[in-house]
């Protein structure tokens, strides 16, 4: 197939285009009832119970009209953006994230919880879906991060910062692509799905090892709110990428499968 | 320009979750689809395995009081002022014999001990010393007719609108060998604040199943009927019924 005269490779298998946006999908449901569920009980402690002498952060209302946060001891007013925030019923109250982007938008544990439950199975059965398809068919071996790239990782980078002419040879994908991609689909991934059964009562009863082995329920709580700090942050700098080069290619490639290589 | 519409773009985006969550989570179906995670959730995780049991110095000297308020009413305030000398537990529906246990009863029955963490659904959790009687040692005193399924727990605490808190659980779960309707907290009588004279402990499951103030214990076959017909008072406020993870 040709694509403004030049040739397409076909780099995205049906598989991975369902995959990528079904993930897309629960990723931001996830977060947003995620945040809903974090605003029951602001605070994470790096222990097994709740625990104030050993809280990392803390988003709070110490008096009507101010919200704080608190990292690691050091407060900072975040009015309006964190503690004292929006409640989605058209006032402003003592709630930790604010309603436009907790689901559903305004204050329901109970609601939050279905959403988050549901979407995690989603998201994960989607994952082993994915991986499986992959393993098969060979595209894992292309994008997973393999000791032979991490030579190539600097210079890649150093051709982004425009300190080097041209990138290194790399296949498909180049080193810090598979850097990124290995990280989150392979690191991040279980590791929010890890915690999250890990703070879960009857995960615990099943599966002690799994809780002391992050330090605790609460400790647990805490690495899957790092966790999706962590995708977020990829999220972010993947989304800016997808926009600033070549954002019809890009589209059109994680819809058709289609790229036209630059 | 590109990099100001990208950020504008983004906000907006992140901004629509809460309104659009609303919309939809105000569809029964959708509602409906998002709750059939609890039934494999249940399936997967079911009420397998025991509770970690801690050390005595891992306790929780002031354990934190949640829940409804405790009950202010003559007939409770009564309860208090008098030990509890009046105080019965009645146990009774799908039984072969209704009973009713006075508190020193239950002190004479042979005393369970766990030290173990309450997770609260809200997030955070706590750990307590707790002592009483066995909830399946008491079922088998009472003996179970054919047609019991769940256990209804009938507390004496509200809502502040007069709804009774109530839960219930499966006999399976009822059966639990964690499963303790516990009579003390770390080393005293229970205090009215922590549910006296007697709460329900299922260390397995988050903490709203473990009722406080039980005043009654039906057996039934269902707990279509009863309520809101979910099999507690947070369940008919739209929490899971299975409530291990």
């Amino acid at each position: 197939m040709k694509v403004a005269g030049r040739q397409a490779i076909y780099r995205y298998p049906l598989l991975t285009r369902a995959s990528h946006w079904l993930w897309v999908l629960a990723f931001v449901v996830l977060i947003g009832s995620g945040l809903q569920i974090f605003n029951a009980s602001p605070n994470l402690d790096a222990s097994d119970k709740s625990d104030a002498a050993r809280r990392v952060l803390a988003i709070g209302s110490p008096a009507d009209g101010v919200g704080t946060t608190t990292v690691f001891g050091h407060a900072f007013v975040t009015t309006g953006w964190l503690g004292w925030t929006d409640d989605g019923m058209g006032e402003k109250s003592a709630h930790a994230f604010p309603a436009p982007i907790i689901i559903p938008g305004y204050q329901d544990l109970a609601a939050g919880r279905r959403w988050h439950l549901f979407f995690a199975w989603i998201a994960a059965l989607c994952w082993l879906a994915w991986l499986i398809s992959s393993a098969i068919k060979g595209n894992l071996r292309e994008m997973v991060l393999r000791p032979t790239d991490v030579p190539k990782l600097w210079p890649m980078q150093a051709y982004y910062l425009k300190l080097r002419k041209e990138p290194p040879p790399h296949g498909i994908y180049n080193p810090l692509q598979k850097a990124a991609y290995t990280t989150v689909l392979f690191v991040l991934a279980p590791l929010v799905v890890l915690t999250g059964l890990a703070l879960s009562p009857g995960i615990d009863a099943i599966a002690n090892p799994l809780t002391v082995a992050f330090g605790g329920r609460q400790f647990a709580r805490l690495w899957h709110f790092v966790g999706m700090g962590l995708l977020v942050g990829f999220f972010i700098i993947h989304t800016f990428q997808v926009a600033t080069q070549g954002v019809v290619n890009q589209m059109r490639s994680m819809i058709s499968g289609w790229y036209q290589p630059q | 320009m590109k990099r100001r519409l990208f950020l504008a773009s983004a906000t907006s985006a992140l901004a629509g979750c809460g309104p659009i969550g609303s919309a939809l989570n105000n569809n029964g179906s959708v509602r409906r689809i998002l709750a059939s995670a609890e039934g494999l959730n249940h399936l997967l995780i079911g009420t397998r395995g025991l509770a970690r049991e801690y050390r005595d110095n891992d306790v929780d000297r002031h354990f934190r009081v949640n829940g409804f308020a405790t009950p202010s009413d003559a007939r409770y305030s009564d309860l208090v002022a008098r030990n509890f000398a009046p105080y019965r537990l009645i146990v009774e529906g799908a039984v072969e014999r209704v009973a009713a246990f006075s508190l020193a009863q239950l002190q004479r029955m042979p005393q369970q001990t766990q030290i173990t963490r309450h997770d609260c659904v809200e997030g955070w959790s706590a750990i307590g010393k707790w002592s009483g009687v066995a909830l399946g040692g008491l079922l088998d005193m009472v003996g179970l007719r054919n047609d019991a399924r769940y256990v209804v727990f009938r507390c004496m605490d509200n809502d502040g609108s007069g709804n009774l808190y109530y839960e219930s659980l499966d006999l399976h779960q009822a059966r639990h060998p964690q499963a303790l309707l516990a009579l003390r907290l770390n080393d005293a009588p229970l205090d009215p604040d922590h549910g006296a004279p007697v709460r329900l402990r299922v260390p397995t499951q988050l903490g709203y199943k473990s009722a406080k103030w039980i005043g009654r214990i039906e057996v039934v076959g269902s707990f279509a009927t009863i309520a809101g017909g979910h099999g507690g008072y947070w369940e008919d406020q739209g929490y899971e019924w299975y409530a291990g993870i």
